[in-house]
C-alpha cells in the first residue's frame, strides 16, 4: 500500500477534475430541470469548441484569449442551435427519446471531429495559467487546477442563487415542474429554454477547455468523459445541484487518488461506473419506479 | 336476429383470420425464399471481402435484434449493448480456447453467461426509471472498454485471463465449427443461427412475455396495476437480449479469429444504438437493416475510397431524422416510401398514356 506522500499529488488533480465534473453536471443538471433534455452530446460539444480553439491557435495564430472565448461561445452556440431546432420539436416526447437524440449530435459531432482532426496526430492546449504553481504540503498545485476547483464552486453557488433569485431562474424551475402551466401562466417558455441551452452549452465550452488543458485533447476522450458528470447527475438523481457538485468531487478524487495503488490503478476509470451503480442499489430500496409514460413515443 | 348477426360477426372474423394468415403465409414466403436465397446463392455471388463483410453483418443483426426487443417491445434503452457484445466476444473466445466442446453447445454457455453478467449489471437500474437504464448502460460501455484495455481477449494463453503475451508470431486463432471452417460455410452458419435467434425472439413476442413486454411499453403504472410483474419482465428482456447478444460475441471471435481491445471501443455502444433505431424498433425485419447499415455501408465506404468517419456522420444524422420524423425507421419507412413512389409512377403512366389510347 502506498503512503501518504504517493496520493498527495493526486489530491490537487483530483479536486481540479472534480471541479470541471461539477460544472458540467451543473449545466446538465439545470438543462435537465428546464428542458427535459439530458444533453449526452455535452463533452462532444467541449470537445469540438477546444479544438477549434486549438486550430485557432496553431493555424491560424489567433491569439490566445480570443481562441478561448470562441471555444466557450462556440459551445453556447452550438448547443442552443440544437435547442431551437431539436429541442423544440421533441419538446412533447418522452425524457428517454430527448436523451436519445442527443446522442445522434454526439455521433455527428464525433465524425466531424475524426474527419477534420484526425486522431492520429497528437495535440494539447495548455493555458497560461499552468506555467505559475505552488507547493501544499507535498503537492505541486497549478493556477489552472485551482481555477477549475473554484469555477465549479461559484458556477454550482451561482446557478443555485440564479435559480432562486432571479426571475428567470424561478422561471426555469417553473418549467421544470411543469411546461403546460408555466406557459399557460405567461412565461415566454422558448425565451427560457433558449437562455438554459445558451448558458448550458457555454458551462459545456468551458468545461471542454479545461479538460483539454487538464486531460487531454482527443475527441474520442473528451467526448466520453461525459460518463463521469452524468455519474455525478445520476448521483443527485438529476436533481440536486449541491449533491451534483459533491458526487462530482468524490468521483475526481477517488479516480485520480487511485493512481497510486498499483493493483487497481488500471481499472480506475472504471469509478464513474461503480458508484453510480452503488447509489442506483441504494435508490432502488424504494423500489422507486417512474410513473411518467414509458415507451418510446 | 341476433343469433344470425354473432354468426356473421364471427364469420366476418373468420374471413378476416383467413386473409391475415393468407397474408402471413406471403411473407413467410418471402422470408424463407430470402433466406434460401442468402444460404445457398449469396456466398458464390459475393467475392471473399463481401463474405466475411457479410458474415458480420448478419452477426451484428443478431446484435441488433436484441437490443430492437429491449427499445421497441419494452421501451427500454440499453446504450451499452457494445459493451455486451464485447462481454459475449471474451466469454466465448475462452470457453472456445478452455475446452473442446462442440461449438453449438459452446455458443449456449455462451449466451447462458453473458446474460447472468449482462442481468447482474442491469438489475439496479431496471427497478428504477428507464433514463437510469440508459445512463447505467452507458456508463457500462465505457467500463468494459477500461476492464478489456487491461485484461485483453484472450488468445490460448494460460489462467483465467487466459492471455499470453505473444508480441512475436501469430497468436493462435479462435476455432470455428469443424463443418464451418471456410469463410462461406461460416457465413451460412452464421445465418443459421441467427435465424434461430430470431425464431427465439419472435416465440417470445408471440407468447406471454411478448404480451407482458407491451403492456409495460405502453404504460408502467397501467401494466403493474394489470397484475405484470414489471421487474421480473424487464429483466427477462434483458435477458434475452444479452443472450441473443453473447451468443453473437462468440461468432464474432470465431468470424476474425483473433479480438483485439480496440475493436470495440465505447462509440460502438452508440454506434449500435443509432443504426438500430435507424432501421426500425418496431419490426425484426428492422434488426436485418440495422445489421446492414453497420457493415455493409462502412464496408462500400472503404471500397470506394469515401473516409469511415462520414459512415458515424451519417448515423449521427439518421438518429436525429429517425427520432424527429420517422419513429418507425426504415423498416417502416421503405416499404411506405416505395409504395407511395409506386403509386406516383403508375399516376405518371396513367397520365402520359390516355384511357383507351396510344402514349402520346
Amino acid at each position: 500500500m502506498p503512503s501518504w506522500s504517493n496520493f498527495q499529488p493526486f489530491i490537487p488533480i483530483g479536486l481540479a477534475a472534480g471541479g470541471v465534473y461539477a460544472l458540467s453536471g451543473v449545466g446538465m443538471v439545470v438543462l435537465y430541470r428546464a428542458t427535459g433534455v439530458l444533453n449526452l452530446a455535452f463533452g462532444a460539444i467541449g470537445a469540438m469548441g477546444a479544438l477549434i480553439a486549438w486550430t485557432m491557435i496553431n493555424t491560424w495564430h489567433v491569439p490566445a484569449g480570443i481562441a478561448y472565448v470562441a471555444c466557450i461561445l462556440f459551445g453556447g452556440v452550438a448547443t442552443l442551435l440544437y435547442g431551437m431546432v431539436f429541442g423544440r420539436l421533441l419538446a412533447a416526447r418522452d425524457p428517454l427519446v430527448k436523451a436519445a437524440a442527443t446522442l445522434g449530435l454526439a455521433l455527428l459531432m464525433l465524425g466531424v471531429m475524426n474527419r477534420l482532426w484526425p486522431a492520429q496526430v497528437t495535440r494539447s492546449i495548455t493555458l497560461p495559467t499552468d506555467n505559475t504553481a505552488f507547493t501544499f504540503g507535498d503537492a505541486s498545485v497549478d493556477w489552472t487546477q485551482v481555477i477549475a476547483v473554484g469555477f465549479g464552486v461559484v458556477m454550482t453557488v451561482g446557478t443555485a442563487i440564479f435559480l432562486r433569485v432571479t426571475k428567470i431562474g424561478t422561471a426555469m424551475r417553473a418549467l421544470a415542474d411543469d411546461r403546460e402551466i408555466t406557459a399557460t401562466l405567461g412565461v415566454p417558455v422558448r425565451r427560457v429554454e433558449a437562455a438554459a441551452w445558451f448558458g448550458s452549452g457555454l458551462l459545456a465550452g468551458a468545461a471542454g477547455l479545461l479538460l483539454a488543458d487538464l486531460v487531454t485533447l482527443a475527441s474520442d476522450g473528451l467526448t466520453f468523459i461525459v460518463i463521469f458528470t452524468l455519474s455525478a447527475a445520476l448521483i443527485a438523481r438529476l436533481r440536486s445541484l449541491t449533491v451534483t457538485f459533491v458526487a462530482a468531487m468524490v468521483i475526481g478524487l477517488v479516480d485520480n487518488l487511485i493512481t497510486p495503488i498499483n493493483s487497481i490503478t488500471n481499472f480506475r476509470d472504471m469509478t464513474p461506473f461503480v458508484l453510480a451503480i452503488a447509489a442506483l442499489l441504494f435508490f432502488s430500496r424504494e423500489r422507486q419506479y417512474s410513473f411518467a409514460r414509458g415507451g418510446i413515443r | 336476429m341476433a343469433d344470425s348477426n354473432v354468426a356473421t360477426r364471427s364469420r366476418s372474423s373468420l374471413r378476416a383470420a383467413a386473409r391475415l394468415s393468407r397474408r402471413d403465409a406471403i411473407n413467410l414466403l418471402v422470408v424463407a425464399g430470402g433466406v434460401l436465397f442468402v444460404l445457398l446463392a449469396l456466398p458464390s455471388l459475393l467475392t471473399p471481402y463481401w463474405v466475411v463483410t457479410s458474415t458480420s453483418a448478419v452477426t451484428f443483426m443478431i446484435v441488433a435484434l436484441g437490443l430492437g426487443l429491449l427499445v421497441g417491445r419494452v421501451g427500454m434503452i440499453s446504450l451499452g449493448q457494445g459493451a455486451v457484445l464485447a462481454l459475449g466476444a471474451w466469454v466465448g473466445a475462452r470457453l472456445l480456447f478452455a475446452t473442446a466442446l462442440p461449438y453449438p453447445i459452446v455458443l449456449v454457455m455462451t449466451g447462458l453467461i453473458t446474460m447472468v453478467l449482462g442481468t447482474m449489471i442491469g438489475l439496479p437500474a431496471l427497478r428504477v426509471s428507464g433514463l437510469y437504464l440508459a445512463l447505467v448502460t452507458l456508463m457500462l460501455a465505457g467500463a468494459i472498454t477500461v476492464v478489456l484495455v487491461d485484461t485483453n481477449f484472450p488468445n490460448g494463453g494460460s489462467g483465467f485471463l487466459g492471455y499470453a503475451d505473444q508480441s512475436t508470431g501469430t497468436p493462435p486463432s479462435i476455432r470455428r465449427p469443424s463443418i464451418a471452417e471456410s469463410d462461406p460455410a461460416f457465413f451460412r452458419y452464421v445465418v443459421i443461427v441467427a435465424l434461430l435467434m430470431f425464431l427465439l425472439a419472435l416465440w417470445h413476442i408471440r407468447g406471454k412475455p411478448g404480451r407482458a413486454w407491451a403492456a409495460i411499453r405502453q404504460s408502467e403504472p397501467a401494466a403493474l396495476a394489470a397484475g405484470v410483474n414489471v421487474t421480473v419482465y424487464k429483466m427477462w428482456a434483458f435477458a434475452l437480449a444479452s443472450f441473443v447478444t453473447g451468443i453473437a460475441g462468440a461468432l464474432l471471435g470465431s468470424a476474425s479469429h483473433v479480438l483485439y481491445a480496440y475493436t470495440f471501443p465505447t462509440s460502438q455502444s452508440i454506434v449500435l444504438f443509432a443504426v438500430v433505431l435507424m432501421g426500425g424498433v418496431y419490426t425484426l425485419f428492422g434488426a436485418v437493416i440495422a445489421g446492414v447499415l453497420l457493415q455493409v455501408i462502412p464496408g462500400a465506404f472503404t471500397v470506394w475510397g469515401i473516409p469511415s468517419e462520414w459512415a458515424t456522420i451519417l448515423f449521427g444524422v439518421g438518429v436525429l431524422q429517425v427520432l424527429t420524423t420517422a419513429p418507425a425507421g426504415i423498416a417502416h419507412q421503405l416499404p411506405s416510401d416505395l409504395a407511395r413512389l409506386g403509386r406516383f409512377l403508375f399516376g405518371v403512366a396513367r397520365r402520359r398514356i390516355p384511357a383507351g389510347g396510344r402514349a402520346p
